[in-house]
């Protein structure tokens, strides 16, 4: 088994982990890249976190003309998860802990 | 989504595939888009890489699978739920390729509009940019069958 693996995916219940704090939270921020189409970008917010139309639209807009959007804050291994399937859709996807804001 | 089977035009798109095939080659070792691990583990970073770099080939697989046989008799490539995904990330995968590989130079708003200075590029960077923007197109074709609300 792999380290990914080890962690939650969207779909599953995240394991314990002892890196974190109960009460941390993290963010998922998708950053913005010159190739991936908007539409693209749209229907994968709308696959991948469940976003409705305008939300989805919404957070495509802004990582087009801010450079980055918050698209989901939680628990590290849920962000981690999140992260994981975004790279899969090849969008450039980090997680942060809010305690970096 | 249902079965789609789209006709492309032979002479246009066969001679891209050279191009394609080499950009789907590199990206056999390495990921399209800059690793971005939330742990510095190694063993953690490894393992996330290497699944990401499965997923990679798996879909840019079926991508090419695409392009066999039927297609240079036809022209037709077969679009299903069972494909359709992954030929959208693996579209995903090749243009972010060919951009760092060929087109690079030629930066955002020219790529974004799709109309290149075809004088000052070189043979392979022309096919490179018909081959990305035919791929957006693809990818444009794909999200509408899968989502239609999309292009609205």
């Amino acid at each position: 088994m792999t380290a990914a693996d080890t962690r939650a995916r969207p779909d599953q219940t995240p394991a314990a982990d002892t890196r974190t704090q109960p009460g941390d939270r993290w963010r998922v921020v998708v950053l913005n890249d010159p190739v991936n189409l908007m539409s693209y970008v749209v229907m994968v917010f709308k696959k991948v976190l469940g976003f409705d139309e305008l939300k989805a639209r919404r957070h495509m807009l802004e990582v087009h003309e801010q450079g980055r959007s918050i698209v989901w804050s939680g628990v590290r291994e849920q962000a981690e998860a999140y992260a994981f399937t975004l790279q899969q859709w090849h969008l450039t996807a980090v997680i942060e802990s809010d305690e970096a804001r | 989504m249902k079965r789609v089977e789209v006709k492309l035009n032979l002479e246009a798109v066969a001679p891209l595939l050279d191009v394609i095939r080499e950009a789907a080659d590199d990206l056999k070792p390495e990921l399209a888009v800059r690793l971005q691990v939330p742990d510095p583990d190694q063993e953690f970073s490894d393992g996330w890489r290497h699944e990401l770099l499965q997923s990679q080939n798996s879909d840019i697989g079926l991508f090419l699978a695409l392009f066999g046989s039927e297609f240079f008799t036809t022209g037709v490539v077969p679009l299903d739920p069972t494909n359709s995904e992954a030929i959208l990330r693996a579209c995903s995968a090749v243009r972010l390729r060919l951009r760092a590989k060929h087109l690079d130079p030629l930066g955002d708003d020219v790529l974004e509009s799709g109309e290149a200075p075809l004088d000052g590029m070189t043979e392979r960077q022309r096919k490179a940019f018909a081959a990305y923007v035919f791929l957006a197109t693809l990818q444009e074709l794909i999200v509408q069958h899968l989502d239609p609300t999309v292009l609205e």
